[in-house]
């Protein structure tokens, strides 16, 4: 499991790891009931205060993505599809509002960023509307 | 004990008759890891020293382990580790000299620890202490505060002059550390990405006061930054409470502030920006806004 | 504390092997005189004694020999930051100020006891049975310490600040007072107690002055 710490972001240390913890379940390269790092493996693997881990944690802990065993560790909630549906349309929305901002900044008109939008996703082939059986 | 491990209470000093520290109040509880950040001769080593008795204040009072800081006895001593700015120890000393002295002065003294750090350092012992690199010194220097199994450990810019490796070592060293049981950290440091690894508070030392003093995950939400721009000149007289630095150009205001609320964005809000950007803050970026000469102190966070 | 005395006498040493050639060629100086001159008088050995304890090269030597100590030990200590490094460790700034001052005592002994019991031997054997002159040894050691101690301590003081030239003159200068003193009151209790009063002092200053001071 390899996570990254990024000194200049503006998001707090633990936070990021929370960030990333989600990203990699909404990504499927952590699957559900799977075994998380320990606090004191990680902070040594990432050379970072164990307390911040922990917060990290107790973060993610609170939103229902992963849960603790005493004795046992951390581990990947057992999530059902909604959950997991609705961190992944968040990622995508946050990124959406980040490019209204730089198309905002770039004077780019609403009409222009619609089209550069509608080719994108034409060209990526996005289904229409994704059947709830798949998840 | 859930006592404050540290305590400076309005803390001043004057060096020949400049002021170098107007007014310090800081707690450090048990068990917490302060990270204390300034630039060059912000009095970052002063406080230190002050702690531990070896410089007086000139006002105020300092307080560690409970006792004063004028009058540590032996024994609160030897609940204290600590890695002196410079590395320098004694200077024309062989290294096993030094630590033979240490270990006949200690009154606890962890042998299996230092001799499992000595190795991993690889510290030849006939050396003299001034053939030393810095780095090693520093190697020797932190080896030695560890030994005595410090309640408090103080560390006073340990990765100056430390190369990549070396600094690596250093910050896993402190976290397994920070692993064991209600061990204090008070270290003040250059390298902010260090400080922001394993710091739990963070305390930014500017102008002689303690601009910032809270815990590092609230920083990046509590102090922001916003690029504000009107669609006529900008007013003069934006006023916010608790606002570090303002800058005015034109039409655009960029301003940061601290202990963002709902409050603050309403009374931004009366001054009708036609656009309000927060811009993103690395904890560099905060640490330069709050050291720039005109930051305004704030209330303790 | 054992420590930190053995740690000053290491750092020192140089002024201990002084002390000890000073006092051992005094000593076999001493004897051979008083062999030598044996059939004298024993006012004539005696006085040869006297010339040789007292004469100007041993004095001099003596009062710049230890403020040049004194103010050694204070010196090293503030360049080589010494008392910064040793007071993360458990130890005070009291106890090492004490080290330092039995240190230089353990110095001023290591030349005049030797001395002061081969005179004191040599006394019994050379002077006739009944003891015309009450046995003036003993007094003179006294205010031959105490008259040392006094002008090492100068050298504690002044060391701090200064270099060493400093001090060494104000042993020096110390001396030009003590010596018309002991003439004029004699080795004895009056000047015995002049010089006490003046150790204390001293001392008193040297401790106000290193338990305040930035290390």
């Amino acid at each position: 499991m390899q996570f990254r710490i990024d000194n200049t972001s503006d998001r707090p240390v633990y936070q990021q790891i929370v960030d990333q913890v989600k990203r990699d379940i909404a990504l499927g390269r952590l699957v559900k009931d799977e075994k998380l790092p320990t606090v004191r493996h990680l902070a040594k693997q990432l050379a970072i205060n164990p307390n911040t881990i922990a917060r990290a944690y107790r973060q993610l802990e609170q939103e229902g993505i992963i849960v603790t065993k005493p004795g046992s560790g951390a581990f990947v909630a057992n999530l059902d599809s909604n959950l997991s549906r609705s961190v992944r349309k968040k990622i995508v929305s946050d990124e959406l509002q980040q490019i209204a901002i730089e198309a905002f900044h770039m004077q780019i008109d609403r009409q222009t960023l619609l089209e550069l939008f509608n080719s994108a996703v034409e060209k990526f082939n996005l289904p229409p509307r994704k059947e709830k059986s798949n998840e | 004990m859930n006592e404050n491990v540290i305590e400076v209470e309005n803390l001043v000093k004057y060096f020949d008759g400049r002021c170098v520290l107007d007014g310090i109040n800081l707690k450090v509880p048990r068990g917490c890891i302060y990270g204390l950040l300034g630039r060059n001769a912000s009095g970052k080593t002063t406080i230190i020293r002050i702690l531990l008795g070896l410089e007086p204040p000139t006002r105020g009072q300092t307080f560690l382990l409970g006792a004063e800081s004028a009058n540590l006895s032996a024994k609160v001593h030897s609940r204290i580790g600590y890695v002196a700015e410079g590395h320098n120890l004694i200077q024309n000393y062989t290294v096993g000299r030094l630590i033979k002295l240490c270990k006949d002065l200690s009154l606890h003294w962890n042998d299996k620890f230092f001799e499992h750090l000595t190795e991993t350092f690889r510290l030849p012992m006939d050396r003299r202490i001034g053939q030393l690199s810095i780095g090693m010194r520093a190697q020797l220097n932190l080896s030695l505060a560890l030994a005595i199994d410090p309640e408090l450990l103080i560390l006073d810019d340990p990765t100056l002059g430390l190369d990549t490796v070396a600094r690596r070592q250093f910050l896993e060293l402190a976290i397994d550390l920070i692993g064991q049981q209600n061990r204090t950290i008070l270290f003040s440091s250059h390298i902010l990405s260090d400080v922001e690894r394993i710091a739990d508070r963070i305390g930014i030392l500017a102008g002689g006061k303690l601009v910032v003093d809270c815990a590092l995950e609230e920083l990046k939400n509590r102090v922001k930054k916003f690029r504000l721009i009107f669609p006529e000149s900008a007013p003069e007289n934006l006023y916010l409470t608790e606002i570090v630095n303002k800058e005015i150009e034109g039409r655009e205001i960029a301003i940061t502030v601290t202990n963002w609320n709902q409050q603050k964005q309403n009374m931004l809000e009366t001054f009708k920006p036609s656009s309000c950007t927060e811009l993103p803050m690395s904890l560099e970026d905060i640490f330069i806004e709050c050291t720039k000469p005109d930051a305004v102190p704030l209330a303790h966070l | 504390m054992f420590t930190l005395i053995k740690r000053e006498i290491e750092d020192h040493i140089a002024y201990f092997l002084g002390a000890a050639i000073l006092s051992s060629t005094l000593v076999v100086l001493s004897i051979w005189a008083a062999y030598n001159y044996k059939d004298e008088p024993p006012i004539y050995s005696i006085g040869l004694l006297y010339s040789i304890g007292l004469s100007i090269p041993v004095i001099v030597i003596l009062v710049i020999g230890f403020p040049a100590m004194g103010a050694s030990q204070m010196y090293t200590d503030r360049n080589r930051k010494i008392s910064a490094f040793l007071s993360a460790l458990p130890v005070t700034r009291g106890r090492i100020l004490v080290a330092r001052i039995i240190t230089g005592i353990l110095a001023i002994l290591t030349v005049l006891a030797p001395l002061t019991i081969t005179a004191t031997v040599l006394w019994h054997l050379l002077m006739p049975p009944v003891p015309i002159y009450p046995c003036p040894i003993f007094d003179m050691f006294v205010t031959a310490l105490l008259m040392v101690f006094a002008c090492y301590c100068l050298g504690l003081l002044t060391g701090w600040a200064s270099s060493k030239v400093t001090p060494t003159l104000a042993g020096l200068a110390l001396t030009f007072v003590l010596i018309p003193l002991i003439m004029v009151k004699g080795f004895g209790l009056h000047t015995a107690v002049i010089l006490v009063l003046f150790i204390i002092a001293s001392l008193i200053r040297i401790w106000q002055k290193f338990m305040s001071t930035a290390l």
